[in-house]
């Protein structure tokens, strides 16, 4: 039998099969229908007719190699495993470290650290109270982040600095410096943001730009950029969605690098993206694999790139916090394990499992070592990280892969139409209305939330089968007075010389337009605060024009 | 002949991130008929000063990174001050079990916790409106 006549023998025997399917789910409507995230039928069964137009290697080849389509390493987990990285960021600095040692004590594999220049101003404000803590760790100066960093050798790890903070992107650096650490040794990434139009003649001084600048001129193995998706696929969008604005925001990237007269080869190997994992688990695994492939087409065939490294997409995911239930807690240990059993067949680089207890509090201890170990287990014990994109060529996760990738590539080239901030404002409005109708889903009982809207149980009883959340971490308000304390000492040891100079060369640099990385490392050198750096700055063109240039966390001024 | 007035709510947030919640809770509200004033992330001073300004009904906190106890007994001191004791505090978010009756002692009307469905977040707006407004 040919090719053609096989297939032609799989269509008799499938339109037969969704002849049957048709019968019987007409009987059963509430069992009919399901759907993608991004709306499309997920139909009851996939097969060769489904994938009949894929060609292997133009739409899969080999993992390491174009289209990358089954993992950015030809090896996979094999010869690298995806770096360990829960999220930390409690107290002040002591508390904070404090945990970390513990984790990588665990087994954690990398640093990521929540609260790191969170607010732009001092620790002794009024606006840091009730806040001080527990969003995070707390950071005022250098001083912190050299508390934050001792016992843990930064040469050895991958830092990861969540946020886009300059100033703390700086002291990161410097304490390198101090400890001696070449900087071309370092390895790490920072969230960043390039704002849309983040580059154009008369916005050169976007502090996002500039760290990417200095990275690709300075630190070789520092990923420049994380585009987040995550952020904004948690208000409830579809996968498709979020694909499409992780890449926009990549291309975004890209070309503001470019307007610096960066070479493409050498600012694309280092932009990295951000994912959720979520509750559609094939589609999941689809999406990892859809949005890889289309990079790599994108920046092969589009940009031009010539370096291989060009065309990978690297990527963390941390799994999803919208999922997970106040009600009936523990259950979030077994969502969490199948997202991140999601993301691990996806190929994801790195990850960070939330904790069963975040759905009421920063997790406590013991419920963040449970978020290490699910990766521990999935890694050691289960075969799922031994073989390569395991679910590679199922008919079902191919067509699925396919027409994410398809839909993807229509939503971005509807953004890049658009173009900047009409883009980003159009990619919001949806985002509220699928929050909303995802919200109206479960409520309605469409979506089931199991504890929510179906197999609901009353907190009495679930506390008597000791299926609540037990102890909840505890926000200690006494941190602040510590942190204060810090600040002080800080301040009545500091340079004062070196301090006026720091603060003069810094607002210099901002009004020239230079790029602010080394001024703002001579400023945290010279130990000033963060809030007092927001102060320098805004004293030379003011807030609005600051934060413009400098992103997302000054929000909290007001 | 008065027109009705409608029932007038802002809804702030304790820091600009975690916006899911707070902006389906606004849309559930706005489709129920009333006017929500999105006060976006705000302090404890900056939300007495807009519900001032917005003459509202209710001031809808959402809370999700700060400590909740802390922010609310501020919040209240606030009203106090400025003499706004009569908009109504409903407060929405993380909120550990423990803190409801502590916040409800300090004058928060409902705490919506994590699993609260928008029609009892609306049923609740609408049947509690400090004044006449909409109760009619």
């Amino acid at each position: 039998m040919s090719e053609e006549e096989k297939l032609r023998e799989i269509e008799t025997l499938q339109q037969e099969h969704e002849r049957l399917a048709a019968q019987f789910l007409s009987r059963y409507p509430e069992v009919a229908e399901r759907r993608t995230t991004f709306g499309l039928p997920l139909k009851p069964l996939y097969t060769p007719l489904d994938v009949a137009d894929n060609d292997y290697v133009r739409d899969l080849g080999f993992p390491g190699g174009y289209p990358l389509t089954r993992g950015v390493r030809p090896l996979g987990y094999r010869t690298k495993e995806w770096t360990r990285r829960q999220v930390v960021g409690l107290g002040t600095a002591e508390e904070t470290n404090e945990r970390l040692r513990y984790l990588f004590q665990q087994g954690q594999t990398g640093f990521s650290v929540c609260g790191m220049g969170y607010a732009p101003y001092e620790s002794s404000d009024e606006r840091s109270l009730g806040i001080l803590g527990r969003g995070g760790v707390w950071i005022d100066t250098l001083y912190d982040i050299e508390t934050l960093f001792q016992g843990i050798d930064m040469e050895q790890i991958t830092i990861n600095q969540i946020g886009e903070s300059v100033a703390i992107f700086a002291m990161i650096l410097s304490e390198a410096r101090r400890q001696g650490i070449p900087f071309a040794n370092l390895r790490g990434t920072i969230q960043n943001v390039v704002l849309p139009g983040g580059e154009g003649p008369d916005l050169r001084g976007n502090h996002g730009v500039d760290v990417v600048e200095y990275c690709c001129h300075h630190l070789p193995r520092w990923n420049h950029t994380s585009v987040s998706a995550r952020d904004i696929r948690e208000q409830g969008i579809s996968s498709v969605q979020e694909i499409a604005i992780g890449i926009y925001g990549g291309v975004s990237t890209i070309r503001a690098a470019l307007a610096r007269g960066i070479d493409i080869d050498v600012v694309a190997p280092r932009l990295t993206f951000f994912l959720s994992a979520e509750d559609e688990f094939l589609e999941e695994v689809a999406k990892y694999r859809a949005a890889r492939r289309m990079w790599a087409r994108l920046m092969r065939d589009r940009f031009g790139t010539k370096d291989p490294r060009s065309w990978l997409m690297r990527f963390h995911v941390q799994t999803s916090a919208i999922s997970l239930t106040a009600q009936q807690p523990l259950q979030n240990i077994i969502r969490s394990t199948i997202h991140a059993l999601a993301a691990v067949l996806g190929g994801a680089q790195s990850m960070s499992v939330n904790s069963f207890d975040e759905v009421l509090a920063i997790p406590t201890e013991a419920a963040a070592i449970l978020s290490l170990r699910t990766q521990q287990i999935i890694l050691h014990e289960t075969d799922a990280a031994a073989v390569i994109d395991p679910l590679g060529g199922s008919y079902c996760i191919e067509a699925l892969t396919n027409q994410l990738e398809d839909e993807a590539g229509k939503l971005l080239a509807h953004l890049e139409a658009m173009g900047g901030e009409k883009a980003w404002a159009y990619i919001w409005e949806e985002a509220h209305q699928a929050g909303y109708r995802r919200q109206q889903a479960i409520d309605r009982g469409e979506r089931a939330v199991v504890g929510v809207n179906c197999y609901v149980m009353e907190e009495e009883e679930e506390k008597a089968l000791g299926l609540d959340v037990g102890q909840v971490f505890e926000y200690d308000p006494t941190w602040r007075d510590k942190q204060i304390a810090r600040l002080e000492k800080v301040k009545r040891e500091r340079d004062a010389q070196k301090l006026e100079a720091a603060k003069k060369r810094l607002a210099e640099a901002y009004k020239a337009r230079e790029n602010i990385i080394e001024p703002m490392m001579e400023a945290v050198q010279a130990y000033l605060s963060i809030g007092e750096i927001v102060e320098v700055l805004a004293a030379v063109h003011g807030l609005d024009e600051l934060e413009k240039r400098h992103g997302f966390y000054l929000s909290f001024l007001y | 002949m008065t027109e009705e007035r409608k029932i007038r709510f802002l809804l702030v947030a304790d820091s600009p991130g975690h916006t899911t919640g707070y902006y389906v809770v606004a849309r559930a509200l706005r489709e129920a008929g009333i006017e929500v004033i999105l006060g976006g992330f705000q302090q404890p001073s900056g939300m007495v000063e807009a519900a001032a300004q917005e003459d509202v009904d209710y001031i809808g906190y959402r809370i999700m990174d700060r400590e909740p106890r802390i922010v609310v007994s501020l919040l209240m001191e606030r009203l106090k001050e400025r003499g706004l004791e009569h908009a109504q505090v409903v407060v929405g978010g993380i909120i550990p079990r423990d803190d409801v009756p502590k916040l409800k002692a300090m004058g928060v009307g409902e705490v919506f916790r994590p699993g609260a469905k928008l029609a009892d977040i609306v049923a609740y707006v609408k049947g509690h409106a400090p004044r006449s407004a909409g109760s009619a």
